[in-house]
């Protein structure tokens, strides 16, 4: 995982990426108990290409150069099949650029805050949304201020609120 | 057979055991519960290929390999 997060700090160094943060399953398990994924889910800003088309290409060819082969929807770098996730809407784009800042050993890297995951699965909505949603609920240290005006820039107070009467 | 009523104590037991043991699996580092996922990838793996999933575990390179540290209980 180490060696993971280095690959990922070289590609935001040299300009395959903009920025990245770890998502989704890990990024829940950064604030609560463990929970079973295969994935690790890696949400990322792209550098703005040409035509402004938001594209993965020239990632995973920055990738590919450097060894790392793509396995379905993922590319496994390291041992760690790693799903990346372009910022596609504006609620992505804020929890990216707030992402905690934080160590795994000694590679520094970065999780989204508790509240953003908590919005995004709101945001997603699928079975599994709610149950990440009722754990962060219930072990991580949320900040209600932060995580209600989150909700409110993203037109998402009506969905929390169906989710969490 | 016990009666509820002898059983409900047990089983109010065993529910604040089974919620104290998720705090602690919650409290680990980081690190710790990455080793703790991959040793869940492990005992799911079985089922999941005999179901035909592709899936496969992680693999850690970190110096402490997976199952080396104590994980809660």
């Amino acid at each position: 995982m180490e060696k993971t997060l280095q690959v990922l700090n070289v590609l935001e160094r040299d300009g395959a990426l903009s920025r990245y943060a770890i998502g989704g399953a890990m990024g829940a398990t950064f604030y609560a108990e463990p929970v079973l994924t295969f994935d690790l889910d890696i949400f990322v800003i792209l550098p703005q290409t040409a035509d402004g088309l938001l594209t993965l290409e020239p990632l995973y060819a920055a990738l590919r150069a450097r060894g790392y082969t793509e396995e379905g929807e993922c590319v496994n770098i390291e041992g760690i099949p790693v799903q990346f996730l372009p910022a596609y809407n504006d609620l992505l784009v804020e929890a990216l650029a707030e992402a905690r800042e934080t160590l795994y050993e000694q590679t520094p890297t970065r999780v989204l805050r508790a509240e953003h995951l908590a919005a995004i699965a709101v945001q997603t909505g699928r079975d599994k949304d709610r149950q990440r949603v009722r754990l962060l609920l219930e072990q991580a240290l949320l900040d209600d201020n932060y995580l209600a005006s989150v909700l409110a820039r993203h037109g998402l107070d009506a969905r929390w609120k169906a989710w969490i009467p | 057979m016990e009666s509820m009523d002898t059983l409900r104590p047990e089983i109010a037991r065993l529910i604040a055991a089974k919620e104290q043991r998720r705090h602690k699996l919650a409290a680990l580092s980081f690190v710790e519960k990455v080793r703790v996922v991959v040793q869940l990838q492990q005992m799911v793996l079985p089922v999941l290929r005999a179901r035909g999933h592709a899936a496969r575990a992680w693999v850690l390179d970190d110096s402490n390999p997976v199952g080396q540290k104590q994980i809660p209980t």
